[in-house]
């Protein structure tokens, strides 16, 4: 009796210390920012409670996001530009990887702890339902603070859950055909013969292409299923209907989506790649004539700086499938606001100050990070309608503007991933012979419903 | 006395203890309970076994099995037998530079996951050093699409593995080699016992509890394999699948997308989590039983015996 009368005063007693090292821990910082802020403004650093006051007279906006190179740099040139009226705010933008941002999120979320989140964060828009519907009332609720009919429609169809809207929409994923123009005027194809191609076509001109210059016109990872997320979208049509129903077997333009990405395996006329580094030094290096994908891929693109002047844009080519357009998306993603953070309001009206009304903004993003924004009085804007030097003096940015307005708005769900995963891994039975493509689709549609039960 | 001191003892280890039960005896139940629930859409519902009934008819789960299977049966054994071979060729004397060869065979031990995992991954791109090594030889007339073959790429990956632990699980038998006395070996010898049968004869048997050790080991790690998978198909990130047709999905990557890349399911993920637990659990115990010496062995039996009689009487 006395031992375990024992043990439960030494783990009482360990398990206070634990609270006490937890509570004081955030002490410590908020005293440091105090001083900081206390020297900065020199006012007399007597009292502890002035220096209270000052810190909370200085408020902080938390973001996490990824990307150094685009988000995280779009992020900060937004703080500074809000810091030039705001002087009393200060931003701590924080880059992970993307997986690690959703494991963080994910796991801090799941646990209904709001501390160590921060007030904005960066959310991808194949994830956006499934974070908004897997922690209902974690978002806060923007429909009444944010004007929503200055964005892209097809974004704000993406946050919106029983029409309410959350998040501030981002970048663009408006896809292009971006094409070598030196390799395909050799081969002998103008700007016209490319524009508005369907893919069937497009093979034709590969075909071509390799014969009359053995370049490859694509670098092509056939676990990514991103050609097949563009095809989709540029019809119209995704792995599930409005209501949510899966539309996999029964889908025709996902069908003749599988079908195309065998008919260009076999064509011979790709540069096989696995994983992002592969597939961007395969375009960079010259060895793809072309890469179709989202907008974001331009600064990749143009990271080969020798070959300035040697590019063009088209739209994206479309599927024979009656609905299918030359317009559509791939990736993209926007910002979210805490409903617990701290600073909630604040991060409200800084987000709607800069990313819902600075137009400045978006054209200085565009030129220093080729960011197409989805804000559409930006598209107006002068550097939108600049041509392009790396593209032979095309108005590249001005074309994504009209392709974005045709993009088919879609409701991506909660299960692309699960979708994505689940067709990419029947795809290789279809394409080394194995079952048609009916069976595959089926095969598919089977693990599908599995998964999301 | 006895009784103070023994109250101190309690004292000592009762942080020890505490920490052990907060950080793991907590966790492991918590996760059995987790794996009684389903935690979807904001919902968390008690659903007693149904994850479990949910796991037999799970395609992907039985596809990660099947892959953690296929790595382990191979990888393990072959990785083992190289360590055993290399560690009897550098555990003899008469061999020049053997700390400089046994250290440049350990290295790979101490390299990062992610760090071996890239370098293999570039070795074996479409236009990687291997690839281009086989053109110039003209061993092949077009590049091999390593990556993006279901069968090539395992092969891949437990080359890389075999790579990265062998030179561990050498170091092992090693020290297993410096405890067996010399004078067996010579006794061997002067009976006319070759190379060969000395190994299969003497060290072999001797290293017994080495092996099994390392085999238990090896087969809880690659049970758990997660950082190789992951990295060799980009991290799941722009690639839909774990490796071409999912041929790198382990069971831990599996719960992984169930948690982070998926429409998150904690309840299932521990689910996927707990079988995992109880396959080590079988797997040690049988390799226990395989393993166990000779007098183990009989001592079991002995036992067996005294407990029939008992029932008997």
């Amino acid at each position: 009796m006395k031992r375990i009368l024992l043990v439960i005063s030494v783990l009482t007693l360990c398990l206070g210390l634990f609270a006490a090292c937890e509570k004081s821990t955030p002490d410590p910082t908020t005293d440091t920012n105090g001083n900081q802020q206390s020297d900065t403004q020199q006012t007399d650093s007597q009292k502890e409670t002035e220096d209270k006051s000052s810190s909370s007279d200085k408020q902080k906006i938390t973001v996490w996001a990824w990307d150094p190179n685009f988000n995280i740099a779009i992020m900060n040139e937004a703080a500074a530009i809000y810091q030039e009226t705001h002087d009393n705010v200060e931003f701590e933008i924080v880059e992970m990887a993307k997986a690690d941002v959703e494991q963080k999120l994910h796991t801090t979320l799941a646990s209904k702890m709001t501390e160590g989140l921060p007030d904005i964060v960066l959310i991808e828009d194949y994830n956006s339902q499934k974070y908004l519907q897997s922690y209902p009332g974690a978002f806060a609720d923007l429909t009444d603070k944010i004007n929503y009919d200055d964005f892209a429609p097809y974004k704000v169809e993406l946050m919106t859950v029983d029409s309410r809207v959350y998040g501030v929409p981002f970048d663009s994923g408006v896809s292009g055909f971006f094409y070598r123009s030196d390799i395909l005027e050799e081969a002998g194809y103008s700007a016209d013969d490319l524009n508005n191609i369907t893919w069937d076509r497009l093979i034709e001109i590969g075909k071509d292409v390799k014969a009359k210059t053995g370049k490859a016109i694509l670098s092509f990872d056939k676990a990514d299923g991103g050609l097949m997320r563009i095809m989709l979208n540029s019809s119209g049509l995704w792995y599930f209907d409005a209501e949510g129903n899966i539309t996999v077997s029964n889908n025709e333009a996902l069908k003749e989506a599988m079908e195309t990405y065998k008919k260009i395996l076999d064509a011979d006329i790709i540069i096989p790649t696995a994983g992002w580094n592969e597939w961007v030094a395969a375009f960079n290096n010259g060895d793809a004539a072309s890469v179709i994908s989202g907008c974001w891929i331009v600064g990749s693109v143009k990271a080969a700086t020798d070959q300035s002047g040697k590019w063009a844009a088209a739209p994206v080519p479309r599927l024979n499938y009656d609905k299918s357009i030359n317009a559509s998306n791939l990736g993209g993603s926007s910002w979210y606001i805490l409903e617990g953070a701290q600073n909630k309001d604040l991060a409200i009206d800084f987000m709607n100050e800069v990313f819902g009304g600075n137009v400045d903004f978006y054209q200085k993003i565009l030129v220093n990070n080729g960011a197409v924004a989805s804000y559409l009085p930006a598209i107006e804007g002068s550097a939108y309608s600049a041509a392009d030097e790396f593209f032979g003096g095309q108005a590249v940015f001005a074309d994504m503007g009209k392709w974005m307005n045709e993009i088919p708005s879609i409701n991506y769900g909660l299960y692309t991933y699960e979708a994505d995963a689940a067709i990419i891994a029947n795809l290789e039975n279809y394409l080394s012979g194995a079952k048609t493509v009916e069976e595959a689709l089926q095969d598919a549609e089977a693990q599908l419903k599995s998964q999301i039960q | 006395m006895e009784r103070k001191l023994k109250k101190y003892g309690l004292i000592f280890i009762s942080v020890a203890m505490i920490l052990l039960a907060l950080f793991m005896f907590y966790p492991v139940l918590y996760s059995f309970y987790l794996s009684l629930t389903s935690t979807k859409l904001g919902k968390t519902d008690f659903v007693w076994f149904d994850n479990y009934r949910r796991i037999v008819t799970d395609p992907l789960f039985w596809t990660a099995l099947k892959n953690t299977f296929q790595i382990l049966l191979i990888q393990v054994p072959v990785m083992l037998f190289l360590a055993l071979i290399l560690a009897s060729i550098l555990n003899d004397k008469s061999i020049k530079f053997r700390g400089l060869f046994r250290t440049a065979l350990f290295l790979p031990a101490v390299t990062s996951l992610i760090a071996y995992t890239i370098l293999f991954k570039m070795l074996f791109s479409y236009t990687g050093l291997l690839n281009t090594t086989l053109l110039r030889i003209n061993l092949i007339s077009e590049p091999i699409e390593w990556m993006s073959n279901p069968v090539t790429a395992k092969a891949v990956l437990i080359i890389a593995m075999i790579w990265r632990w062998t030179g561990y699980n050498m170091v092992f038998y090693l020290s297993g080699m410096q405890n067996i006395s010399e004078d067996i070996y010579e006794a061997a010898s002067i009976d006319g016992a070759s190379k060969i049968k000395s190994f299969f004869l003497i060290t072999l048997p001797l290293l017994k509890p080495m092996i099994l050790f390392t085999t238990i080991m090896s087969t809880i790690g690659t049970l758990q394999l997660f950082d190789e998978p992951m990295n060799l198909s980009q991290g799941g990130v722009t690639a839909a699948t774990i490796g071409p047709s999912n041929s790198l999905l382990t069971l831990s990557v599996y719960i992984y997308n169930l948690c982070f890349k998926y429409v998150p399911n904690f309840g299932y993920g521990a689910t996927v989590a707990y079988v995992i637990v109880v396959l080590i659990g079988i797997l040690s115990f049988l390799q226990f039983r395989v393993g166990a010496t000779d007098d183990e062995k009989e001592a079991r039996k002995r036992n067996k015996q005294k407990s029939r009689e008992k029932r008997r009487a």
